[in-house]
């Protein structure tokens, strides 16, 4: 009988052991291609957050990240395709500038403000940029990694590649640039007097090119959060 | 009854009663928090319909032992201690099981639900009572009375017969439904969504009365909510009413303390917030109408296989019979200005995306073409947050601050005194377009009730919505100033249309 009770005694005891053991949250783990980096150039965990840039370690680029905050930056400005040579001058909408906007204008000032702690800003290539579609994850949202990038629209982004014949109804507009359309997550070229979004692109100096976060550093920033 | 019979029945009864009392802590679980610890020992996933079955195959093993026993009962000699014992275990089994189909059948659920609870516990305290005294008293030796010494074709074709008729009930009372009859309107009837209800025609609509249960902060955690439903040729018009003492819209707000902006929380950060939160109410509407939202709740820290666990413990909205089935989802503050329901759905568990602390499993919005409410922080932390905007003039704490009545925030801009409040929902633009749309709805609260008018047509095409029409199921759940800790009733609403 006092055996039976102290195994009872002891199956108990593992139970109420079990019950009070911690109980594991949801684990942090990274991104295989993505990492997000603050508008200083520091590294950030997938849960942490503001970012000013996305670094690409799949392509080594960096990628400059959208706001709602009114800033040069901001995802509603639209611009017109131009490269201080070719293309139309001041035909998309911003509030940053006395005139209206093109490419070459938030190039310019991001640069200026060297971004991310970069001063090589330029609009990305055609494969660049399409690198980046993905299926969504939910209707509500664009061809994009949108946990990563943040404020990308429905609609066409301007890559680097000009001089394109457009498509039969803008023929009379002579040549485009191509851009990418994050709703369906296809190319089409735009005459150059559309507007359309940018999102910026910096190739990374040969130092940086593989800015992997130490497990200390994630840890830390993560208990951080 | 012969000794035979009676320890088969015994092991049945043991086996079906485990299994209702492990699945009934899951579900437990989900309105109690303290009972959070026993999660990592219980099931996950189904709860409801397991929880059934056991219900059924417990209710018909009763029957056949109470019949079985008048016709011949079993001649035993228990010790008075295990007769008393034996007392407590049939009031506690009958209580349990009446209980259960009472908050099932949705009679007097918020009355049941407790006695359903304190029904199980006796169960447990029986267990330990009856089966831990036998094993302390005879130890390995219980083993050989316990179990059968042989099985003869009468117990093998008995068990097999209650089995079948189980499976037979339990597919009935899983796919059982209440009624809500549709009034048809003349199309030319103008009803104004503005949560009035002062047409004449909600007056003569039938009313249909649900219990939900479950919820957080409503007293004793339930809410009675009334039904009414129109139709013309082209849209149907529900006219919802529940008991809320407090109307909530106080929705995360942004204060400011010594240490800068901080949100007003408790829960937010896992992702269920029971104070500093709106009012909300949510339809779901599926072509099926099985029990507990048709196959769609799936309880636990992590109850779908390769999907992450939850921070909350309490489980996952998905479908994973690839079916979609459509929420609405009513907030006070975040759509009501928008005279909306944010339109929503249940589908598929949704991949995990990295960089989001929050995964849903399946449950999602529909697309849309423009509007959205945004949250008034740069990025939300536990520690403090920068505001998103401040307001152009200071002002008394609003619920929503419009984008056009504020600026970017700005450090030097922030002179606000300690002790400030900003409102955390910002409307980017008036109202939402596109598919997410599609449910146009006004809540207006008044003497401890909300009154809530939700519009939407029969059939939007939409992949994410579920045409409104005979046979539709329905379900609806309360929020009371909680994130995600609603109420729930158990039987589906079938929609009958006269059209």
């Amino acid at each position: 009988m006092i055996r039976r009770l102290i195994l009872s005694a002891i199956i108990v005891t593992l139970f109420i052991g079990i019950c009070l053991l911690p109980q594991a949250q949801p684990k942090l783990s990274q991104h295989k291609r993505f990492t997000k980096v603050t508008y200083d150039g520091v590294h950030l965990s997938p849960w942490q957050g503001p970012w000013a840039c996305v670094l690409d370690k799949q392509n080594q680029l960096l990628w400059e990240v959208k706001t709602d905050n009114e800033s040069i930056h901001d995802g509603y400005w639209t611009y017109s395709w131009f490269d201080g040579v070719q293309g139309k001058r001041n035909f998309g909408d911003c509030y940053y500038e006395p005139d209206r906007c093109d490419t070459s204008d938030l190039i310019r000032r991001t640069n200026e403000q060297t971004l991310c702690d970069q001063s090589n800003w330029r609009l990305p290539t055609a494969t660049e940029l399409s690198s980046l579609i993905q299926n969504p994850t939910s209707p509500a949202q664009p061809h994009i990694a949108n946990d990563f990038f943040i404020h990308i629209k429905q609609g066409d982004y301007w890559t680097s590649e000009h001089n394109q014949p457009l498509p039969k109804q803008y023929r009379q507009k002579g040549v485009g640039a191509t851009a990418i359309n994050f709703h369906f997550g296809k190319r089409y070229t735009l005459p150059y007097r559309n507007a359309a979004f940018v999102m910026l692109v910096a190739d990374l100096p040969a130092a940086n090119t593989s800015p992997q976060i130490s497990r200390r550093t994630t840890i830390t920033q993560h208990k951080q959060e | 009854m012969d000794r035979q019979t009676f320890i088969v029945l015994h092991v049945v009864a043991i086996l079906v009663v485990i299994g209702n009392i492990i699945t009934g802590f899951r579900i437990a679980i989900i309105s109690q928090d303290w009972l959070t610890p026993i999660s990592v020992l219980l099931p996950q996933g189904e709860m409801h319909i397991w929880h059934l079955g056991f219900a059924v195959g417990i209710t018909l093993l009763i029957i056949y032992y109470v019949c079985y026993s008048i016709r011949s009962p079993l001649r035993s000699y228990p010790s008075t201690y295990h007769k008393l014992i034996n007392y407590l275990g049939y009031i506690a089994l009958l209580s349990a099981t009446l209980s259960g189909w009472c908050i099932w059948a949705n009679i007097y659920s918020q009355i049941f639900r407790p006695i359903h609870q304190i029904a199980m516990w006796l169960m447990i305290a029986y267990f330990v009572l009856h089966a831990w005294m036998y094993i302390l008293q005879k130890g390995r030796t219980v083993l050989s009375v316990l179990l059968p010494k042989r099985l003869n074709l009468r117990h093998c074709s008995g068990i097999v017969c209650l089995v079948a008729v189980g499976y037979f009930i339990h597919t009935l009372t899983l796919n059982a439904s209440h009624q809500l009859n549709v009034l048809t309107i003349e199309d030319s009837v103008l009803i104004d969504i503005d949560g009035k209800a002062n047409e004449p025609q909600w007056q003569q609509a039938p009313t249909f009365t649900v219990t939900t249960i479950g919820g957080a902060n409503f007293t004793d955690g339930a809410t009675q909510v009334s039904i009414k439903a129109l139709a013309n040729q082209y849209e149907s018009y529900f006219l919802i009413s529940w008991l809320d003492e407090s109307k909530s819209t106080n929705h995360l707000p942004l204060l400011k303390t010594d240490n800068g902006w901080q949100v007003q929380e408790n829960g937010f950060y896992r992702f269920d917030e029971r104070t500093f939160y709106e009012d909300k109410f949510a339809v779901m509407l599926s072509s099926g109408c099985e029990i507990a939202g048709d196959k769609t709740f799936h309880s636990g820290d992590k109850p779908i296989k390769n999907k992450p666990k939850n921070w909350h413990g309490k489980g996952y909205h998905a479908s994973l019979d690839g079916h979609v089935r459509d929420l609405w989802h009513w907030k006070a503050v975040r759509t009501n200005d928008m005279y909306l329901a944010d339109d929503n759905f249940i589908g598929p568990p949704s991949e995990h995306l990295k960089g989001k602390r929050r995964y849903s499993a399946g449950y999602q919005a529909d697309g849309k073409e423009s509007g959205a409410y945004v949250m008034n922080w740069q990025w939300y932390s536990a520690k403090g947050i920068s505001p998103k905007r401040l307001p152009n003039t200071p002002q008394s704490h609003l619920e929503v601050l419009p984008w056009f009545g504020s600026k970017p925030y700005q450090e030097t801009q922030d002179t606000y005194p300690v002790g400030t409040f900003l409102p955390s929902v910002l409307y980017r633009s008036n109202r939402f377009e596109g598919d997410r749309a599609d449910v146009r709805a006004r809540g207006e609260w008044s003497n401890g009730r909300w009154t809530l008018e939700l519009v939407r047509k029969h059939n939007t095409h939409s992949q994410y919505d579920i045409p409104l029409q005979t046979g539709t199921c329905m379900w609806v759940s309360a929020f009371d100033h909680a994130q995600i800790a609603h109420t729930r009733h158990i039987k589906a609403i079938k929609l009958r249309y006269s059209l």
